[in-house]
């Protein structure tokens, strides 16, 4: 019994002797705080880093860097379109509850040349695989009801479309680029529609098909500039901000009759 | 490079576009002396802008174009304010019942389709209605004929109403109810269309309430300027859609179109303007419907919570 013990208690010093030993990350981002005009053409963050490997000798590892943005999560509804008495209106719904406002997966290969589909589907990686939360079904007056497997997969379907194409979901297979054997850069484009708030830029050591290492580090995005200024106020004092623009507006309208007064 | 980012729409725009937009809609109005909301709401539709932002938008810079022509007639004190306010109250009742129906119309995901539904409706009707008396007139010119004047049926029942006010200033003894009752429909117009309802305002005044020619437009554009801010406040609230920066640069477009607008308007013939007019509004309304039938490209469209 002690020496079964014993025995035990050597393998699990190995295992994490080899686990302290296994190929590791050190990584960091260009900056933490992305201060943006809000009508800016987009940004770019620059994420670097260098992997440690666990035996530098050993040549024949193949290793991957996978690095995915994400923005702050939040419900959003994806309506339906259906012909209803000739014309086109919002028919039924799908709510998500925590649907990333951004997401951008790269990495120095197509993701499922590098890790299975279990471990893509366990991490969240790739476009397929981005946790949306609980979904629920809408009628079309807005009352709840059952939500169909197959409808499911076509809602989300029709969020991941709409979300690419508002370039607030992207995935760039060879968007990490080694620079020699252990030094890599990934930049990850920001796009100008992008909402304020927390990010979190993760990057995955992948080797021989395994997560051997993850590092993550936060972002804070904060949009600043006249526009931001203005939605801010149209949003946190409602009522001042209508005031003030039947003020303005009556300043230009009374302007307007001084200029072309003849 | 002339990209503007519209803060309440949450768009880039060129901003030429917009500034010729306006310019456009201020020069059509200057020339037909209408106020031209009910044809810059559709154009900022089809731009992209969304259709809640630009009506509320609409609301707010209908203050400053309705301001600026009541200034006119108020020197040539054409404006009836005991009328103005009595309407002013149904406006009010309207507008709060508007924005509220808009909100929960919104809530439900409906509401850009209740907006080119009443433009369709409304844009179908008015456009229809003025090139076919316009058609008419022009025929009648050319037979040698004169135009047909209206005709101006007694409404004996609007005599038969209570509370009875007089209107000194536009020779008026009648019920209050039917200004009252203008005023709540405007108001709602206003508020689910961000037009200033001249169109439908003008025509009740001078056929329902049968008051003088002269002091139509002047009250008309003194009550929308209270109606539309209000309006404008309670979408601000309500609905967070008012984009200032996007009614700042229609206004200066539209400001400096108007005056073309005018001069223009003056060269060519009353019937020939009306026709022409109608054509516009028809083929707008024609469009908006168009966009209704045919089917979209995207089925589906997403609506955030969280404010970016």
């Amino acid at each position: 019994m002690r020496l079964a013990a014993g025995i035990l208690l050597l393998i699990l010093a190995a295992l994490t002797t080899r686990g302290a030993l296994a190929d590791q990350l050190v990584t960091d981002l260009s900056e933490h705080q992305i201060s943006i005009r809000s009508n800016f053409t987009g940004t770019e963050i620059l994420i670097f880093g260098a992997v440690e490997a666990e035996d530098p000798t050993n040549l024949s590892t193949e290793r991957d860097i996978v690095v995915v943005v994400t923005g702050p999560e939040g419900p959003v509804t994806v309506r339906r379109k259906d012909r209803v008495a000739g014309i086109w209106i919002n028919y039924d719904a799908v709510r998500f509850e925590r649907v990333p406002s951004f997401y951008s997966v790269s990495s120095t290969r197509p993701l499922t040349r590098i890790v299975s589909m279990d471990t893509r589907t366990i991490e969240g990686l790739g476009l397929r695989h981005i946790g949306l939360g609980v979904a629920t079904g809408l009628s079309p007056t807005g009352a709840e009801t059952a939500l169909q497997e197959d409808e499911l997969k076509i809602f989300s379907q029709a969020l991941l479309r709409n979300k690419q194409n508002q370039n607030l979901y992207r995935a760039e297979p060879s968007g990490v680029a080694f620079l020699g054997r252990s030094l890599f850069r990934a930049t990850v484009d920001i796009p100008s529609n992008v909402p304020n708030g927390l990010y979190t830029a993760k990057v995955y050591l992948v080797s021989d098909g395994q997560i051997s290492d993850a590092a993550s580090a936060p972002l804070f995005v904060v949009k600043s500039g006249m526009e931001r200024a203005i939605h801010a106020f149209a949003h946190e004092q409602p009522l001042l901000y209508g005031i003030f623009a039947v003020v303005f507006a009556t300043f230009v309208g009374w302007a307007a009759t001084l200029i072309f007064r003849d | 490079m002339f990209q503007i980012y519209l803060p309440i729409a949450e768009m880039p725009v060129n901003i030429f576009l917009i500034l010729g937009m306006g310019g456009v809609v201020g020069f059509l109005s200057g020339m037909f002396g209408v106020g031209g909301g009910f044809l810059m709401t559709p154009l900022l539709i089809f731009t992209g802008i969304p259709p809640a932002v630009a009506v509320a938008t609409q609301a707010n810079q209908t203050i400053a174009s309705s301001i600026s022509g009541v200034v006119a007639h108020w020197r040539r004190s054409a404006v009836d304010f005991k009328m103005g306010g009595v309407l002013m109250i149904g406006g009010v009742i309207g507008a709060v019942a508007g924005v509220y129906l808009f909100a929960y119309v919104r809530a439900l995901g409906q509401v850009d389709l209740m907006i080119s539904l009443s433009y369709v409706l409304f844009l179908g009707v008015i456009g229809s209605l003025m090139l076919n008396e316009s058609v008419r007139a022009l025929i009648a010119v050319r037979q040698g004929r004169s135009p047909a004047s209206a005709n101006r049926s007694h409404h004996s029942w609007i005599h038969g109403l209570p509370l009875k006010m007089r209107f000194r200033r536009s020779k008026l003894y009648i019920s209050a109810i039917p200004p009252i009752a203008i005023g709540i429909f405007v108001g709602v117009l206003v508020a689910i269309m961000g037009v200033s309802g001249g169109f439908v305002m003008v025509p009740a005044m001078i056929y329902l309430l049968r008051m003088p020619t002269n002091v139509v437009i002047g009250t008309s554009l003194f009550q929308i300027i209270f109606v539309t801010a209000l309006v404008t406040v309670l979408h601000a609230v309500e609905n967070q859609a008012v984009d200032i920066l996007l009614a700042f640069l229609l206004l200066l477009g539209g400001v400096v179109g108007a005056q073309f607008g005018a001069r223009a308007g003056q060269k060519l013939a009353g019937e020939q303007l009306r026709a022409l007019l109608g054509l516009i509004v028809l083929l707008v309304g024609l469009r908006l419907g168009f966009d209704l039938v045919v089917q979209p490209d995207e089925l589906f469209s997403l609506t955030s919570a969280v404010t970016p």
